[in-house]
């Protein structure tokens, strides 16, 4: 050859290494079960399966019985993630959503199909959100089951902590110091095998993520509330980004966008490894798309009511809410996902689902649902739900 | 849309003049506007025995460089950027390159000296009209075709129409204009089937479509919907009995599609988008199809079965689509990357050969995916073999390939990521945390 070749002196971890990563990126390259919009729009790429499917997802925490109901919202989220990461190729990412409404209102009047494909998710999200509350994150969010399947295996564990009030346990900080272990050493590999951009800004929610769950080993029952105030950062970041025409990928996008994006594989791996630790951790402390869909639930038509006659103050309901969204038969409205585990985990059925249509309508939401946090007493723990 | 129907962006130069490096910049203190395409694909041609490359950019300027004597021959401003490549066609003889910008004109300005053919506004002025979109023109069966997307912004207008137009080589008359989409055109891609000229088009929300151009009035003669968004143009292989399009698409389908009936021939993916144009290149006598993919990597898949043949990572997304060329009688592809990198691989096998460092962006972040950056040339010249490229760092590069070149693999560092990291470290737990336990009032209100 008329000039120098670069060699690459690999070693065997080396070959490893690089072979997993092929390996992913073979796999994430071929995540989805079709290649072609299954209700593609005539002339375009534009999927309608999508709306369909989540106008879909969004009804069904209305239609399904009472009788094993939980099982049926797993289902319906089983579903959500084969059909927003299997099959269509609509952005589901709580960071996408809110780059994509961004687009979509800047593609009005350019190219309207493309504006109401961008727009039309998270106006969906919205308005279902107003009807039915904020059934998306506890039914559909791919993230947010994510979080939840991984919390299912240490769920004994966590909530026996969240019963004494989490208390800093020796075995809790060896597990987030394994988890900040296994981020750097990840980092440092992508550091240099990768070259990073903004877009892969994610790396930077993970970092504050394993952060938070160090903070978190020592002071959840006392910083809890304060620290879900980070949502609202997370939010002004991303609407800012999107305004400016930054693209910052989030936990799971690889998923819905069928590619190998290791900051975003990163993410998402580290928010499951969180979650095993502080359940919905991403969603209590970082997500933005949660702000959204909390401002939505808080002025909803649809509601969850305690019947304080009924309420015997058992605790249960404390204790099977892995947002810890709910105390003592109140519920936060600013954190309540509407996965009803409350309402049918409730020994004495003191909570009813009502639709307050007028109220909703005609003034400010009840004062029921408002934040208790903040003003929480350190008093006895919440008895426990065996 | 550069060079040949094929997508392969490269010419023969058979003189003796030496080509050395050059870096050239022209008014290097504009303020660009982030991600945009700071400079377009070039186009390369040997005018009165001297090779030069013609390349626009944001800068709405059109410049003629002579390669061997390092200098602008001409340039000429336009009153919009420069988007996509020129091409080089004949009038009466004379070598001509055509043009587009933004500001919604087809330029004919003839290469040598620069002086002015023709010039043809496609889209009348309007005071609410949005940016308009010229493709690459295209020089095909002794006519100009040339796709534009404008929009009208005025709620009592609200156009968003995609025409195809047809114009005379000589004079820039408009023949006719063909309706094709509402949203965005790839540049127009000629091929000859059952003796009528075709003319292919794909609309940037996935549809191709090609036209029978054989007759005074257009007519669409077939349609093929692609799975999803479309940045790149298509490109062909014609001296085949049953001519074959190639088509990328987001999230990284490649599709061979019969030319003749608009059917699938066969379809491959890659790790991720596709988002420009493929090459062709003829490899002992078979013909190969090159992709760039944002999975880093560049793949050769066979034309006709789709057999992938070898696939290479490179250091970054492959935003550029890859130039085929010949050094010495090896063939060769090049091809840029996002880690700001131009690679070259020995097109057979696709062993890593050589890499240029070109310069960071002059943005401080990139869209990948939302830009058609430009993509490399080659001027094949044996031991004076050069690539040139418009880099998005504001320079033109003229990379020798056998000579000594400064450029040569510079090594990327990961400092910044894990200053970066620190960063992010120190404000969170020094000023965002605090600020977060401090402040009165309810949790996330």
């Amino acid at each position: 050859m008329p000039f120098p070749r670069v060699k690459s002196k690999g070693i065997t971890v080396d070959k490893i290494l690089k072979g997993i990563e092929n390996w992913l990126s073979d796999l994430f390259g071929n995540i989805k079960i079709v290649e072609k919009a299954l209700l593609g729009m005539e002339g375009s790429y534009v999927e309608l399966l999508t709306i369909l499917a989540l106008g879909l997802l969004a009804v069904i925490p209305i239609l399904v019985p009472q009788k094993h109901r939980q099982r049926w919202r797993h289902i319906n989220q089983v579903f959500g993630i084969i059909i927003f990461i299997f099959v269509v190729f609509t952005c589901l990412g709580v960071f996408g959503m809110i780059r994509n409404f961004f687009r979509g209102l800047n593609e009005i009047g350019r190219e309207n199909i493309i504006a109401l494909y961008y727009c039309s998710v998270p106006a969906t999200i919205l308005v279902t959100s107003l009807l039915f509350g904020p059934a998306f994150c506890g039914w559909i969010c791919p993230t947010g089951a994510l979080q939840e399947f991984a919390g299912m295996f240490t769920r004994k564990w966590t909530r026996q902590r969240k019963k004494d009030q989490y208390p800093f346990s020796w075995p809790v900080l060896l597990a987030v110091l394994g988890i900040i272990f296994v981020f750097l050493l990840w980092m440092y590999r992508l550091s240099v095998t990768r070259t990073f951009f903004i877009e892969d800004s994610s790396i930077y929610w993970s970092e504050v993520l394993i952060i938070l769950l160090f903070i978190l080993a020592f002071r959840l029952h006392q910083w809890d509330g304060k620290l879900r105030r980070l949502r609202t950062l997370s939010f002004i970041i991303i609407v800012l980004g999107a305004i400016i025409g930054l693209r910052i990928t989030s936990p799971v996008h690889f998923g819905f966008a069928k590619v190998y994006d290791p900051a975003s594989f990163l993410s998402t791996v580290m928010v499951v490894l969180a979650a095993l630790v502080v359940p919905r951790v991403w969603c209590k402390y970082l997500c933005p798309w949660r702000k959204v869909v909390g401002w939505a639930g808080k002025h909803s038509v649809r509601r969850i009511k305690l019947d304080e006659k009924k309420c015997t103050q058992c605790g249960t309901c404390t204790a099977v809410c892995d947002l810890d969204a709910v105390q003592e038969g109140k519920i936060d409205l600013n954190e309540c996902h509407m996965c009803f585990s409350c309402v049918d985990h409730c020994p004495t059925k003191a909570f009813t689902i009502v639709d307050e249509w007028k109220k909703t309508c005609l003034r400010r939401p009840v004062s029921q649902g408002d934040s208790f946090r903040e003003n929480r007493p350190p008093g006895p723990p919440a008895k426990a739900f065996d | 849309m550069r060079g040949t129907a094929e997508g392969r962006a490269a010419i023969v130069y058979t003189g003796n003049a030496e080509i050395t490096e050059w870096h050239y910049v022209y008014k290097s203190s504009r303020r660009f506007e982030t991600g945009s395409a700071v400079w377009a694909s070039p186009a390369l041609a040997v005018i009165a025995g001297r090779p030069m490359a013609f390349i626009g950019g944001y800068d709405q300027t059109l410049h003629a460089l002579n390669l061997v004597e390092k200098k602008v021959v001409w340039r000429k401003i336009t009153n919009g950027e420069i988007q996509t490549a020129p091409v080089i066609g004949k009038i009466d003889g004379l070598d001509v390159v055509f043009f587009s910008s933004a500001d919604r004109t087809v330029y004919a300005y003839v290469a040598y000296n620069g002086r002015q053919s023709w010039t043809k506004e496609l889209v009348p002025p309007s005071p609410t009209l949005g940016d308009v979109h010229l493709s690459s023109p295209l020089v095909f069966n002794n006519k100009l075709y040339i796709t534009c997307f404008a929009y009208d912004k005025s709620l009592s207008a609200n156009k968003q129409e995609a025409h195809l137009f047809c114009l005379d080589l000589q004079t820039g008359k408009i023949y006719w204009k063909l309706l094709l989409s509402t949203g965005f055109l790839s540049s127009p891609v000629g091929f000859i089937v059952s003796g009528r000229p075709h003319i292919a088009v794909a609309a940037r929300r996935g549809l191709l479509q090609a036209i029978d151009v054989s007759h005074k009035i257009p007519r669409r003669r077939w349609s093929f919907q692609m799975p999803h968004e479309v940045l790149g143009s298509p490109v062909i292989i014609t001296d085949t009995d049953s001519p074959l399009l190639f088509l990328g698409s987001k999230y990284g389908n490649l599709i061979a599609i019969d030319a003749a009936r608009g059917k699938e021939r066969w379809q491959r993916m890659v790790g991720n988008w596709i988002d420009n144009t493929a090459c062709i290149g003829e490899i002992d006598n078979r013909k190969i199809v090159f992709v760039g993919s944002h999975d880093y990597r560049v793949y050769a898949f066979d034309s006709q079965t789709g057999d992938i043949l070898w696939k290479t990572a490179l250091g970054g997304e492959v935003f550029s689509a890859p130039c085929f060329f010949s050094l010495n009688g090896q063939p060769m592809v090049a091809a840029a990357a996002l880690d700001s990198h131009l690679y070259i691989m020995d097109a057979r096998t696709g062993e890593m050969v050589n890499r240029f460092f070109t310069g960071n962006p002059v943005w401080d972040k990139v869209a990948k995916g939302e830009t058609l950056w430009g993509s490399p040339v080659a001027l094949e010249a044996g031991n004076n073999s050069a690539l040139v490229f418009g880099s998005y760092s504001d320079m033109v590069y003229v990379l020798p390939l056998v000579k000594e070149c400064s450029l040569t693999s510079m090594a990327r560092s990961s400092g910044t990521l894990w200053f970066s990291l620190l960063v992010v470290l120190i404000l969170f737990v020094s000023i965002i945390l605090p600020i977060i336990l401090r402040l009165p009032g309810k949790s996330d209100d």
